[in-house]
C-alpha cells in the first residue's frame, strides 16, 4: 500500500462522499482517470454494476412495503419505504429512484420494476440503499442523465390513460426539477402557465422546454423566433417581453 | 469611218514630256508655279472657261515628276490661305441677315474652286501626298477653311449666336430661311462631325435647355397638367421637324433628352401630383387623351412610368379602399360589387387605351385590387351575393351571353380573393337557397358558374356544389316515380308535394328542426317516406322543415280569394286557422314547435308587412309577445290572385352568424394544414421546420394564406398523435412515422 499524497487522499475522501463508493471503488476510479475528479465519476458511471447481490434478500425488501391485497408497493408502502431511507417522499432523489426502476406511475412499483431497480442501483438492503442515496442525487447533475429523468418524468407524473400532463403536476415536476439547474426564468414560466395556458402540456412542448432553458439565454438575445419551438413557448417570449420582464436584445 | 477619227484623236492629244533636265533651267520652278498661280486666280474670279486643264494638269505634273511636290504643296496652302483671308473679310463685312448668306455664297465658291484645284493637282494627290502622310488637296483645302473662316475669333461666335438666335426666332414662331440653315449646318457637317457638334450642336442644346427651362417655368404657372403636356408634346413635335427639315438627325436624339429633361423630367412630380388637373384627375374623369399622352410623354422621363404607376397604384388603393370599406356602401352587397367591376372595367379601359395593355400597369391594376378587396373580410360573401343576384334574375332578364360577360368579369375579382374558401362557403349557402326556393338559373348557367371556379380552383372545390345540382335532378325523378308508382285513388285527396332530397355533407351544414307539419301534409309525406325508403335501401330520410314552400288556396272573410305563396313555417301556421278563429303565440307555437326565432320572424310577416297581412294580431304592436292572439284577417285584399309572402329575412348575414361562418370556415382549415402537412411529410419522410412552413403554404395558398401560428400547431398536434416526431439530433427537423 503505497502512500497517498495530501491531494489525492482529499480526492479519495471528496469521490467517497459524493458517490457513496468504497475506498477500493474510490481508488479504482480515480487511478483510471489519471486522479482527476471528473474523469473518475465518468469511469464510475459507466461501469456495469456487477455487484453480487442476494435476490432473496430483495424479495423480503419487497414484501417488507408491498400492498397486502396487492403484488405492487403503493402510496402507504412507498412513505415506508422512505420513512426507512429517511428521505422525503418529495425528495427529487425519489424520482432518480423511480427512474432506475423505470416505475410507468407515480406512486406505483411493481414487482419487478422495484426489484429490478434494486439490482441495477446495486443494493440488496435498506442501509446499503441509503448509503446510494449521494450517489442517487449526484446523477443529477450529469447532462445527459438530467435529460433522460427530465423527459422519464412527464410519463411518470402523467394520469393514466392521458397523453399530456396536467398542468398542476407539470408545475411542481418543473420546480422540483429546476431547483437543480437554476433557471431564472421559471417563476416566470409557471405565471406564465397559470395566466396565459391554463391547459395540460404536450411530451413535445416538455421536452422542448428543456431545450430552450439549455439553448436560449435567460435575456432571450439568441432566442430564434423561426427556430420549431412549440408555440407556447413562442408565446412565453412574448409574454415576457410586452410585460416588460425580459428586455430583449437582438 | 468614226473609228478612224477617234483613233487620231487619240494620237494628236498624246502627253509628250518635256526633255530637258532642272538644272538646266533655274527658274523651272517659278515660271510653273506662276502658270498655275495665275490660272488659280481666274479660278477664283469665276473665269474658269478660258483655262485649258490638260495644260495645268501637266504643268503640276510635271512639277512632281521633278521633285517639287513639296514647295507645289507649300505654295498651293499659301495661296489658299490668302484667298481665304479675303473671303473672311467679305463675310465678316455682311450685315445682320446678310451674313449667313454671304457665308454660304462664299462657301459654294470656295467649294467649287476648290474641286477644280484638286483636279488640276489631281498626280500629286495620288502620289507624293499619300507616301508622305499628307492632307490630301481637297480635304487640306476644306481643312483651312475651317480654320480660316468657320472657326476664325470674329465669324466663329458669330455664326453660332447667329444660328441659335434663328432657331429661337422660328420657336417663337416667325418664319425663317430654312434653305439657308440647312445649307448652313450641312457645312458644318462638311466640315467634320465635330465641328457640328463643337460649334453648333452643343451651344445649340444649351441655349435650348434654357429657353425650355425658361417656357416650362412659366407654363407650369398658368396651365393645366393637360394643356402643359400638350405643349410639350408640341415642342418635341417641333424639335423633330427641325432635325428632319436642317439639322443632323443624330441631334434629333440629343435635343428630344433636352427637352424632355427641362419640360418632363424636371417637373414630373408636379406635373403628376397637379391639383384639380394631375394624373388622379385625368384617372378620375376618364381623360384617355390626356392620359395617353402623359404615358407617351413620361416613357421618355428616366423612371418616368414608374411614377405614373406609382401614383396610380396609390390612387386606386384609396378609392378602392373608400368604396370597400364605406359602411353605406356595405348595405348593398350587390351595389358593392358592381362598383369593383365598375372600377376595374375604368382602369382596364384606360390601361388598354391610354398606356398601351402595358403589362407592368396590368400588373399594378392587378397588385391594387387584390390589396383593396382583401381590405374587407366580407368581400366573398359580397361577390358570391353578386353571383347569386345575376343567376336569380337570368330568367327575367333573358340574356345567357350577357350573365357569361358578367360572371367572366366577376371570376376575375374572384381570383383575387385571399379567402376563396370561405367564399365556396357561402356559395353554397347561396346556391342551397336559390336551388331549394326554384329561384335558380337554368341549368347550363349554374353549372357554367361552377366551371369556372373548377378551373380556377380544381374539381374538390366544386364537386359537392356540382353534387347539390345534381340533388335536384334526381329529386325530381324521383318525386316523378312516387306519382308514377302511387295509386292515384290514394292520393286523391292530398296537397302535391315535390320533394328534395339533399345528400347530407353536401349541402351546408344544417340544424335538424323539424316542426309538426299540417296532418295533410304528414299523410302523404310518409307516404313517399315509404316510397323511398322501400326504393333506396339503407337510406335515412330527414324532414328539413326550416326550408321548402307552399302554394296555399285562400278564401278570406270577405269572399275574397287568393293563392298564398308562403314557407313551409308560414303554412303550418296559417293551416292552424282552417280550424280555429283566434290563436295565441303560445298556442300557435305549441301546435306548431316551430324554433322561437323562426316563428316570430313568420309571425311578423304574416301580421305585420303592409299589402301582406293575412292575420291580424290584437294588440297591434311592432313586437310579438308570448299573449298577443291572432286571427285571420277577414278584410285582406290584394291586387294580385297570387300573392308571394316572404319570410321577414335578411339576405346578407349578421354580425353573429358572420362570425359563426368565419370560425366554421377557420375550423375547417386545419384538417386541410393537417393533411397538407401528412401529404408533405409523407413524400418527403425528413423535413425541416421552415421548409414544411413553405411548403404548406405554398400548397393551400390558392384556397386560403394558411396562418403560420395554426400550422405550427397542426405540426405539434401531429407529433403529440404521434405522426411526426422530432429527429433525435436535430430538433427543427421532423420525422414521418409510417
Amino acid at each position: 500500500m503505497y502512500k497517498l499524497g495530501r491531494g489525492n487522499r482529499d480526492k479519495v475522501q471528496q469521490f467517497m462522499t459524493i458517490t457513496g463508493a468504497s475506498e477500493k471503488v474510490a481508488l479504482q476510479a480515480l487511478k483510471a482517470s489519471d486522479w482527476h475528479l471528473e474523469g473518475a465519476f465518468d469511469f464510475f458511471y459507466s461501469q456495469p454494476q456487477v455487484s453480487v447481490v442476494n435476490t432473496r434478500h430483495l424479495e423480503d425488501i419487497f414484501n417488507r412495503y408491498k400492498e397486502p391485497d396487492a403484488d405492487m408497493i403503493m402510496v402507504e408502502g412507498i412513505s415506508q419505504f422512505c420513512n426507512d431511507l429517511q428521505v422525503d417522499p418529495q425528495d427529487i432523489v425519489m424520482l432518480v429512484i423511480s427512474w432506475h426502476m423505470k416505475a410507468a406511475t407515480m406512486c406505483e412499483f411493481t414487482r419487478q420494476e422495484f426489484i429490478g431497480g434494486l439490482q441495477s442501483i446495486g443494493v440488496d438492503s435498506i442501509e446499503k440503499f441509503r448509503g446510494k442515496l449521494p450517489s442517487l442525487r449526484a446523477e443529477l447533475k450529469d447532462d445527459n442523465k438530467f435529460r433522460d429523468i427530465y423527459n422519464f418524468a412527464f410519463t411518470w407524473a402523467r394520469e393514466k390513460g392521458q397523453k399530456s400532463l396536467s398542468l398542476e403536476t407539470a408545475i411542481g415536476m418543473w420546480q422540483l426539477l429546476f431547483a437543480e439547474r437554476n433557471w431564472p426564468l421559471l417563476d416566470h414560466w409557471c405565471q406564465f402557465l397559470q395566466v396565459r395556458h391554463n391547459k395540460a402540456i404536450s411530451r413535445d412542448t416538455w421536452s422542448q422546454l428543456l431545450e430552450f432553458v439549455k439553448t436560449t439565454d435567460p435575456q432571450l438575445s439568441n432566442y430564434d423566433d423561426e427556430g420549431a419551438w412549440p408555440y407556447l413557448i413562442d408565446e412565453f417570449v412574448e409574454y415576457l417581453t410586452e410585460n416588460g420582464l425580459v428586455q430583449r436584445k437582438r | 469611218m468614226m473609228n478612224g477619227g477617234g483613233g487620231q484623236k487619240r494620237r494628236n492629244s498624246k502627253i509628250i514630256p518635256y526633255e530637258y533636265r532642272v538644272e538646266s533651267d533655274p527658274k523651272f520652278f517659278d515660271k510653273s508655279w506662276r502658270k498655275l498661280h495665275d490660272a488659280i486666280r481666274e479660278i477664283y474670279n469665276h473665269n474658269s472657261m478660258s483655262l485649258s486643264f490638260e495644260e495645268l494638269y501637266r504643268t503640276a505634273y510635271n512639277l512632281v515628276l521633278n521633285k517639287f511636290a513639296p514647295e507645289l504643296y507649300e505654295k498651293f496652302t499659301e495661296n489658299m490661305k490668302a484667298h481665304l483671308e479675303e473671303m473672311r473679310t467679305c463675310i465678316e463685312a455682311a450685315q445682320g441677315g446678310l451674313f449667313l448668306e454671304e457665308m454660304q455664297r462664299k462657301w459654294n465658291d470656295y467649294n467649287k474652286a476648290l474641286k477644280m484645284i484638286r483636279d488640276i493637282l489631281m498626280y500629286m494627290d495620288r502620289t507624293y501626298i499619300p507616301t508622305n502622310k499628307k492632307a490630301p488637296v481637297f480635304d487640306h483645302g476644306i481643312e483651312l477653311w475651317r480654320d480660316t473662316i468657320v472657326r476664325s475669333p470674329t465669324i466663329q461666335g458669330r455664326l453660332s449666336d447667329m444660328l441659335v438666335e434663328l432657331i429661337h426666332i422660328e420657336r417663337t414662331g416667325d418664319v425663317i430661311n430654312r434653305g439657308l440653315m440647312r445649307t448652313t449646318t450641312k457645312m458644318l457637317m462638311d466640315l467634320g462631325l465635330s465641328v457640328y457638334q463643337d460649334d453648333f450642336e452643343r451651344p445649340f442644346l444649351e441655349v435650348s435647355a434654357s429657353f425650355y427651362s425658361g417656357e416650362s417655368q412659366q407654363l407650369i404657372e398658368c396651365c393645366a397638367c393637360g394643356e402643359y403636356l400638350k405643349q410639350a408634346e408640341r415642342r418635341l413635335s417641333e424639335e423633330s421637324e427641325r432635325v428632319s427639315q436642317y439639322l443632323d438627325v443624330k441631334t434629333n436624339e440629343k435635343i428630344t433628352a433636352v427637352v424632355v429633361k427641362e419640360m418632363l423630367a424636371n417637373h414630373m412630380q408636379r406635373l403628376i401630383l397637379m391639383e384639380n388637373s394631375g394624373l388622379v384627375n385625368m384617372l378620375v374623369e376618364d381623360r384617355y387623351e390626356d392620359l395617353t399622352r402623359m404615358y407617351a410623354l413620361f416613357n421618355h422621363v428616366p423612371d418616368g412610368l414608374t411614377a405614373i404607376r406609382s401614383v396610380m397604384t396609390s390612387h386606386i388603393k384609396d378609392t378602392g379602399k373608400s368604396l370597400v370599406t364605406d359602411p353605406e356602401r356595405l348595405k348593398d352587397p350587390v351595389d358593392f360589387v358592381q362598383r369593383l367591376l365598375n372600377m376595374k372595367d375604368k382602369y382596364d379601359n384606360i390601361i388598354n387605351v391610354s398606356f398601351s395593355n402595358d403589362k407592368s400597369f396590368l400588373n399594378a391594376l392587378n397588385f391594387s385590387f387584390e390589396h383593396v378587396i382583401n381590405l374587407n373580410n366580407r368581400s366573398p360573401e359580397f361577390i358570391s351575393l353578386f353571383v347569386d343576384d345575376k343567376l336569380r334574375k337570368v330568367v327575367k332578364e333573358a340574356n345567357e351571353e350577357d350573365l357569361e360577360t358578367v360572371l367572366d368579369k366577376v371570376m376575375t375579382l374572384f381570383r383575387y380573393l385571399q379567402e376563396k374558401d370561405l367564399f365556396e362557403k357561402y356559395y353554397k349557402q347561396h346556391l342551397a337557397k336559390r336551388l331549394l326556393c326554384g329561384k335558380a338559373a337554368p341549368e347550363d348557367s349554374e353549372r357554367s358558374m361552377l366551371v369556372k371556379l373548377k378551373t380556377e380552383c380544381g374539381y374538390q372545390f366544386t364537386s359537392k356544389l356540382e353534387g347539390m345540382i345534381t340533388d335536384l335532378n334526381t329529386s325530381q325523378d324521383t318525386t316523378q316515380g312516387f306519382y308514377a308508382s302511387t295509386s292515384s285513388r290514394l292520393l286523391a285527396d292530398a296537397p302535391t308535394i315535390s320533394v328534395q332530397i339533399l345528400t347530407t355533407g353536401s349541402w351546408p351544414t344544417q340544424t335538424c328542426n323539424t316542426c309538426n307539419l299540417p296532418p295533410e301534409i304528414v299523410s302523404v309525406s310518409e307516404k313517399f317516406r315509404a316510397y323511398y325508403l322501400g326504393t333506396h335501401n339503407g337510406r335515412r330520410l330527414t324532414w328539413q322543415t326550416n326550408m321548402g314552400n307552399a302554394d296555399i288556396k285562400a278564401t278570406f272573410g270577405n269572399g275574397n280569394k287568393h293563392e298564398l305563396n308562403v314557407s313551409t313555417y308560414q303554412m303550418c301556421v296559417l293551416m292552424l286557422f282552417n280550424s280555429s278563429n283566434v290563436l295565441t303565440y303560445r298556442e300557435i307555437e305549441q301546435s306548431t314547435a316551430i324554433p322561437t326565432a323562426d316563428l316570430k320572424r313568420c309571425l311578423l310577416s304574416l301580421a305585420l308587412v303592409k299589402g301582406r297581412q293575412v292575420l291580424r294580431k290584437e294588440p297591434m304592436s311592432k313586437d310579438i309577445a308570448d299573449d298577443d292572439s291572432f286571427c285571420v284577417n277577414d278584410k285582406f285584399t290584394s291586387k294580385l290572385f297570387k300573392v308571394k309572402i316572404n319570410p321577414v329575412v335578411t339576405q346578407k348575414e349578421t354580425d353573429p352568424e358572420k362570425l359563426e361562418t368565419r370560425q366554421r370556415v377557420e375550423e375547417d382549415r386545419k384538417p386541410q394544414i393537417e393533411a397538407a402537412i401528412v401529404r408533405i411529410m409523407k413524400s418527403r419522410r425528413v423535413l425541416d421546420h421552415n421548409s414544411i412552413m413553405t411548403e404548406v403554404t405554398k400548397q393551400l395558398q390558392p384556397r386560403f394564406m394558411p396562418n403560420p401560428v395554426v400550422i405550427k400547431k397542426r405540426i405539434e398536434s401531429l407529433i403529440e398523435r404521434e405522426f411526426l416526431e422530432r429527429d433525435k439530433v436535430d430538433r427543427k427537423m421532423y420525422r414521418y412515422l409510417a
